[in-house]
């Protein structure tokens, strides 16, 4: 149950979102350039601010990181 | 490597995978369910990143799918409507600021209860009930890009009702 939040996370809603269509594309791309250090908010900036307000993407988005980052050097069975 | 495969390799555009890549691919053995869907969706590949980290957005949509899927059909949604409390309760230090957050909430119980019927159930299920936004697109025979614009408008609504309500959000990276 939520029941105390913060009103403007609960009400997040920014400009330039690019919703979750467009992040799909290019999530495996956003997370290896987080993985190299550099800020993926500058080369998919709608995909940045879609991510602090969707739940399911930002799940997905943790997935991928977790996974780039702990597995990127398992071989495949 | 399979003939299918290194020809589905050299489609690759723009950037064809890099030699650790070509040999994760490799390493698959065949009859390998990840080698067969992997072959299937390489044709999707563009090089934006390592041909691992593509695989492994796949899978985690996979089973994002999966899951909610299984959670929809085990536990089915509750979508009460709203009750009071579950609203933000930020406890204020001082009265005056209690009484001001008091009027918010009533200010933003108001509104919700103005919201399109479609925009309040999205509201109230994800923002307030925690439904993930999966479960509730399959409940509702969507897709999760229709649920948040759904829930992007909601919260808009919100907002511009809060604001002429003399209640306005203030953004933190405007503050």
């Amino acid at each position: 149950m939520a029941d105390r939040r913060d009103l403007n996370k609960l009400l997040r809603a920014e400009d330039g979102d690019a919703g979750c269509t467009a992040g799909e594309a290019i999530l495996d791309a956003y997370v290896e350039l987080e993985l190299a250090g550099q800020d993926p908010a500058s080369v998919y900036p709608g995909t940045a601010i879609h991510l602090k307000s969707c739940p399911g993407c930002q799940a997905d988005h943790a997935g991928i990181l977790h996974a780039a980052r702990e597995f990127k050097d398992e071989k495949p069975e | 490597m399979s003939r299918r495969a290194r020809f589905l390799l050299s489609r690759i555009a723009p950037t064809p995978p890099d030699r650790e890549s070509q040999q994760w691919v490799e390493q698959l053995s065949p009859g390998n369910p990840r080698r067969e869907y992997a072959l299937a969706k390489l044709d999707e590949f563009r090089g934006l990143s390592r041909l691992t980290t593509w695989a492994y957005k796949f899978a985690v949509f996979e089973v994002s799918s999966k899951v909610a899927r299984h959670a929809w059909q085990h536990h089915p949604p509750s979508r009460d409507e709203l009750v009071f409390e579950q609203l933000p309760d930020e406890l204020a230090a001082h009265p005056t600021d209690r009484l001001e957050r008091l009027e918010q909430l009533h200010a933003l119980s108001t509104a919700i209860g103005n919201l399109s019927d479609r925009q309040r159930e999205v509201f109230v299920a994800i923002a307030l009930n925690e439904v993930p936004i999966d479960v509730l697109a399959i409940e509702l025979g969507t897709n999760r890009n229709a649920i948040y614009k759904n829930l992007f408008d909601a919260r808009r609504n919100l907002r511009a009702s809060l604001a002429a309500a003399g209640h306005p959000v203030v953004r933190e990276d405007a503050a």
